[in-house]
């Protein structure tokens, strides 16, 4: 399978930039020892003995709690705020309102539009409008209680599109439409006129919660230096810094953020550590103690960022032999209260653009037109959850595709392989595909692996009475490998000692995914060294360069790649010190296994350790820093046209499932996820991820949903947002396919939110194909499932 | 209406003042009284545990009855099967009595919440919470079990037809009584019992619909059945109306699809955000009865034509 | 605010203590005695993340009132710990198998599975899965946790 995959890698298109990088990283050839094995996790021993300590576990003696005054109003003015009997309370250490404030008083990940703490108006229920920090919990809970607020109610905005109508009440200053994008490739009319068929459909997703284990919590903690050190879980240690110092009103050289391992992220801990930073400092300041705030469950689920909901609306045209002639779609893509990660950094960052490149699906499409909005409701807002934004429109354009295939009397694979992305193709946005596009090879071996044929032929009943019936679906995906800002660079340090050990400091966080392991096996692989020989530095503001968040799938690939490069400053001081050991030219030196060696005569060698001491002794450079920024990215303001992206990983699931048509239960049987990865680095801690994203993927399909109700949340505890067990998700089994990138290290490319994404339609398209019910509101619970049966006049006679 | 304090600021903290373990029944029914109504009684405590947490219970004096001697039992009297007080849903589930001689009760206790959760929580504690849905009050409703309820006055024995007052009120006062044993009949060759849950996921679930059956067979025929349904009311609801259309009738699919539909006409289940609408569950009872009444007829040794 | 006096067995070590009335087993454990490795996920034993084992048998120490210890015996994970400083084999095998990938869910995995075992040695998948279905994990997908548990069961016979 390999084999045929490097084969077809031969045949890049690279363009000049592309060329240039990746003759400066020049990796994708390199035989391997250490990267591309499956080394067990750094940090496993402390895990399995309960060793490992997040937030939750430091202690909090001599810290004040932290605890927020949250609005019980969706929109309302705050006309009077009165915290003196709070203030009056016995071990309450301070009480703030909006005026306290000695800075900014605003945060977020792209605008800072929401408020530290409410000044004139709330937006969200939930919003917050009062801070206090008191010596234990209970007393913070009734100094809480104790603050009175009057406040006007505004009518509110529950439904993103009333808040696009002339009248509605303004949210923001701004009004309420935060983002207006367009892509439009070619004349979808034309397209239109060319088609044999035209579908017309609209797809809705609700809000989700990511539902990471972990609350959150964060420490805020005065030094006497007058810095304000911050620990907690987080993804974007930067990010956050970047937003506390403002809001405290000091330099950001006066901050300094510290990550604790994270009990999952899927990021949501991108931004909910910003607000509780922010918060947890500004208690910190004003009292000159530290300040814990940890939330409970049900204040996570009402407080942070969620998965943005999206009403999309579309139309697509297609030939009789399933060529797809046009593409035209409508994204209304609910922001909620507060900008976050939603809004577009030019030329082709934030959730919102991402959904809208990704939204025509991995196709060659000749006309698209895509318009998409960003609108401001009386909603929790919607951050970045696992796909940022790509996995709603896959909802869309993957179910879209089964419906146009079953219009047309074709196989849901045969019109994806009517149109499937392959190298050279030109995407929506008219970037052309120059290299490492695996999609076509992930559908084969998928089906291969899965039987699709004959499992499609064998679907049906499955039992005499005719209550359940057999069905299997399909879904494929892409997703970018970086952020699509000009500011998507990653920084890297490697400190070589004397004895061979060596340091590495990076900025990107650990929550799970395996960076912590993947990362030094990165370093280990280009010194010639044992991953155990590198100790990571945990991510530090005060000590690790700017790396950027850790989100996007960027993780392995751009700091893999600057890893690399500081790497190779110290391989030239020992590459140097070894030539003159060894007397051998340094072009034919290599290193591996602890040793440093001539190619020529592999006998000729030296451990490492001896030449990194020489090195030392003669001064030669042991520090070595790196720093990769991926091809700039483009997309036209007005056209949406350009290179948002510079690769994408590709994959295709299948799965099976048995549906009761008379109640809509659903039972999953078999899954089958092949993805092209470019290389996978840690094949057993990616195949994890591949696991643990397609779980997900089906809480979104089956059960998973933020229910509102006049803006109040009425499922804040798990009780009520149901995420899978283990009862619920069957044997996932992963294939990975490797077609090299020749921008990543050792050809790899990001892999933490790709199986996440077409997980769900696979699965809504197999209840389809099994029952007949189309569920285009997710999620697809047994009520929905029973109802579109109905509407579809019932399952198949046969 | 702006939305309570406590639905958005959440505590990990309970407050409690007080916590008593008594020795006997005597003792404990003595605390519960000298407390005039303000103690609670504790069993397992998953229910009484969170809403602590949440504040929806403000009591200050906490009565743990999981140590009583002689509750945990489960013992065939008779025609009769007795489950004492502190039984456990595992110990219930677990149980080769009661899988043969009761098995939707057995099939119940196995669903509710998680086996972390059925280690401790007993069927004493799940009849006393009284909510519509809990899996080991519908198939013990329609077992037509009977529970006895000690209080420092004595002893009474309370039919489960009369134990349900409303949603969370049972005829049992948790300030001043405890439910020390659960008594019904046991199967006999000619019945059969069922219960088939309907939830979102499938374990730690919401229940959408449940419905226990218990059948009597008389040759082809149905001599009497008992349905019970939640949630379809505030309380366990038993289905009269189906239960009363089937009795003496031949058992065939025409028979209980129509038992089905009879049902639709007494229950009533509200819309639920979470749990589904009205007309869905309406379509499930139907669905559940014919279901429920087909599984057990044919524990029963009676094949439905 | 009275206390309690509470006598128990944890970890295989007798403990004494005072504990305010309305303590929580899960609170007892992780600031009163510092034995971190038992989380607190959602405190209404719908993760399962505060799983320990009360005289042998999984329970969520977040619905369970400290008091209930009394003369009983508790096993956290730091239980698990030998003096060698060898692992278990279901510790082994989670690692193995890369069955822990955030790790905030593996102690409550551990010791579910460590009952089940003790119980079950030879579960077939269906029986682990059951067994374990009150412990939610949200990032691996549950297939490496299955594997560790049956390479362990494997590993002990």
């Amino acid at each position: 399978m390999q084999d045929k995959t490097q084969e077809k890698t031969k045949t890049q298109v690279l363009t000049r930039e592309e060329n240039e990088l990746a003759r400066r990283l020049r990796t994708a050839d390199k035989p391997l020892t250490v990267a591309g094995t499956s080394i067990g996790r750094r940090d496993d021993p402390l895990k399995v003995t309960g060793k490992l300590k997040y937030g939750a576990d430091y202690s909090a003696e001599g810290f004040l709690f932290g605890k927020i005054l949250r609005s019980p109003h969706a929109h309302a003015l705050i006309k009077s705020i009165n915290v003196k009997k709070a203030q009056e309370l016995e071990g309450v250490a301070a009480v703030l309102t909006a005026e306290d404030l000695p800075g900014r008083n605003g945060f977020g990940a792209i605008i800072p539009d929401q408020p530290v703490i409410c000044g004139d108006k709330v937006r969200f229920v939930g919003d917050g409008v009062a801070l206090v920090a008191a010596e234990t919990e209970t007393i913070a809970h009734q100094a809480l209680k104790l603050i009175e607020v009057e406040y006007e109610p505004l009518p509110g905005i529950f439904d993103p599109r009333d808040a696009m109508a002339e009248d509605a009440p303004k949210i923001h200053e701004g009004g309420n439409i935060l983002s207006d994008d367009k892509m439009v490739k070619g004349d979808v009319d034309a397209g239109f006129a060319e088609a044999d068929v035209i579908l017309e459909r609209t797809y809705q997703v609700p809000f989700l919660e990511h539902a990471y284990l972990e609350p959150d919590t964060t420490m805020a903690i005065p030094q006497p230096d007058g810095v304000m050190l911050i620990e907690g879980p987080m993804q974007a240690p930067f990010t956050t810094r970047r937003n506390v110092a403002p809001v405290l009103g000091v330099p950001i050289n006066q901050v300094r953020v510290r990550q604790i391992h994270m009990g999952g992220g899927f990021g949501g801990k991108e931004d909910s550590p910003i607000d509780l930073s922010c918060r947890a400092a500004v208690l910190a300041q004003a009292t000159g103690r530290p300040v814990k705030i940890t939330l409970e469950r049900e204040e996570v689920t009402i407080q942070t960022a969620k998965r943005h909901p999206m009403i999309m609306e579309l139309k697509v045209g297609v030939k009789k032999d399933g060529t797809l002639t046009a593409f035209q779609g409508v994204i209304y893509d609910e922001q909620g209260a507060y900008a976050s990660l939603g809004p577009k950094i030019p030329p082709a960052g934030g959730s919102h653009v991402h959904a809208m490149v990704m939204m025509p699906g991995p196709y060659e499409i000749p006309n698209v037109k895509v318009d998409a909005y960003l609108l401001y409701t009386n909603h929790p807002y919607g951050g970045a959850m696992r796909g940022f934004g790509a996995p709603q429109v896959h909802i869309a354009h993957e179910q879209m595709m089964d419906e146009l295939a079953a219009e047309l009397g074709i196989t849901a694979v045969d019109i994806r392989e009517k149109n499937a992305f392959r190298l050279g193709s030109q995407t929506a946005t008219g970037q052309v595909l120059s290299q490492s596009v695996g999609l076509r090879e992930t559908l084969e071996s998928c089906a291969d692996r899965f039987k699709w044929d004959e499992r499609l032929a064998a679907t049906g009943w499955v039992d005499q009475a005719h209550t359940k019936r057999r069905g299997v679906g399909v879904a494929m995906g892409w997703y970018r490998t970086s952020i699509g800002t000009n500011g998507d660079g990653c920084g890297a340090a490697v400190h070589l000692h004397e004895d061979g050990s060596v340091l590495l400091y990076s900025g990107i966080t650990e929550m799970g995914q395996g960076a912590f392991t993947v990362l030094p096996q990165i370093c280990a692989e280009e010194l010639g060294i044992m991953p155990e020989d590198v100790r990571l530095v945990k991510p530090d503001t005060d000590l690790v360069p700017e790396s950027g968040p850790t989100v996007g799938s960027r993780s392995t690939t751009l700091m893999g790649n600057a890893i690399i490069l500081a790497a190779r400053q110290v391989k030239e001081s020992l590459m140097d010190t070894a030539s003159m050991m060894l007397m051998v030219p340094t072009e034919r030196l290599d290193a591996k296994g602890r040793k440093i060696y001539d190619r020529e005569n592999p006998d000729k060698s030296l451990d490492f350790a001896a030449v990194a001491a020489r090195a030392m002794a003669a001064g030669k450079r042991m520090i070595g820093q790196g720093w990769w920024t991926p091809p700039v990215p483009s997309l036209d303001g007005h056209t949406g046209q350009g290179s948002p992206y510079h690769v994408y990983t590709y994959s295709t699931h299948m799965v099976q499932v048995v549906v009761d048509v008379e109640t809509g239960e659903v039972e999953l049987e078999d899954y089958v996820a092949a993805f092209d990865v470019g290389k996978a680095i840690n094949p057993k801690a990616l195949e994890g991820q591949i696991e643990g994203g397609v779980a997900m993927g089906l809480g979104y399909a089956l059960m998973e949903e933020v229910v509102l109700v006049e803006g109040v949340t009425q499922n804040p505890s798990l009780q009520g947002y149901l995420v899978p067990t283990m009862l619920d998700v069957p044997d996932i089994q992963p294939v990975i396919l490797e077609v090299t990138n020749e921008l990543g290290p050792y050809g790899a490319k990001g892999i933490g939110e790709m199986p996440n994404i077409p997980a769900t339609p696979a699965i809504i398209n197999a209840i389809a194909q099994a029952s007949n019910g189309r569920v285009r509101r997710l999620p697809a619970d047994p009520e929905r499932i029973f109802w579109a049966i109905k509407e579809a006049g019932g399952p198949p006679q046969d | 209406m702006a939305l309570a304090f406590e639905k958005l600021h959440w505590h990990s903290k309970l407050e409690v003042a007080e916590y008593l373990v008594p020795a006997s029944l005597t003792e404990a029914l003595d605390m519960l009284a000298s407390h005039g109504g303000k103690a609670r009684v504790i069993a397992g405590g998953t229910d009484v545990i969170p809403e602590l947490r949440s504040r929806k219970l403000d009591v200050s004096v906490l009565v743990d009855v999981s140590r009583l001697p002689d509750m945990d039992g489960i013992e065939a009297d008779g025609d009769d099967i007795v489950i004492g007080g502190g039984v456990t849903h595992a110990a219930a589930a677990a149980s080769p009595l009661i899988q043969d001689k009761a098995s939707a009760l057995a099939t119940g206790c196995g669903w509710v919440g998680s086996p972390q959760i059925r280690n401790v929580a007993t069927l004493a504690g799940n009849l006393v919470s009284g909510q519509p849905a809990a899996d080991a009050s519908v198939p013990l409703l329609a077992l037509d079990a009977e529970v006895t309820i000690a209080s420092a006055k004595g002893e009474r024995v309370v039919p489960l037809s009369e134990f349900f007052l409303g949603l969370g009120q049972t005829a049992l006062d948790p300030g001043r009584e405890i439910l020390t044993s659960i008594r019904f009949q046991a199967l006999a060759d000619n019945q059969g019992s069922a219960y088939l849950r309907l939830a979102k996921r499938k374990a730690l679930n919401l229940p959408i619909l449940v419905c226990a059956v218990k059948a009597t067979a008389d040759g082809g025929n149905i001599a009497s059945a008992a349905i019970a349904l939640g949630p379809v009311a505030p309380v366990p609801f038993r289905e009269r109306a189906a239960e009363e259309f089937v009795a003496g009738k031949p058992a065939t699919m025409e028979t209980l699809t129509q038992a089905g539909e009879t049902a639709t006409a007494t229950c009533n289940p509200r819309d639920s955000l979470l749990r589904g609408s009205c007309d869905y569950r309406t379509e499930m009872v139907k669905v559940f009865v014919r279901r429920g009444l087909t599984a057990a007829l044919a524990q029963a040794g009676c094949t439905v034509k | 605010m009275s206390t309690v006096e509470l006598s128990f067995k944890l970890n295989g070590r007798e403990v004494s203590l005072s504990v305010a009335p309305d303590t929580l087993l899960v609170d007892l454990l992780r600031e009163g005695l510092g034995l971190t490795g038992t989380k607190a996920g959602c405190r209404e034993g719908e993760c399962g993340a505060c799983t320990v084992l009360l005289d042998g048998t999984p329970m969520n120490s977040c619905l369970l009132p400290a008091v209930k210890a009394q003369g009983r015996e508790v096993t956290t994970i730091e239980g698990l710990e030998k003096t060698d400083g060898s692992l278990e084999p279901l510790q082994e095998a989670f690692m193995g198998e890369g069955a822990a990938q955030c790790g905030f869910c593996t102690p409550a995995m551990i010791l579910t599975a460590t009952a089940l075992l003790k119980n079950n040695p030879d579960p077939d998948e269906g029986e682990i899965r059951h067994a374990l279905s009150g412990v939610i994990c949200r990032c691996t997908g549950y297939r490496k946790i299955v594997q560790a548990v049956q390479t362990a069961a494997k590993a002990r016979s």
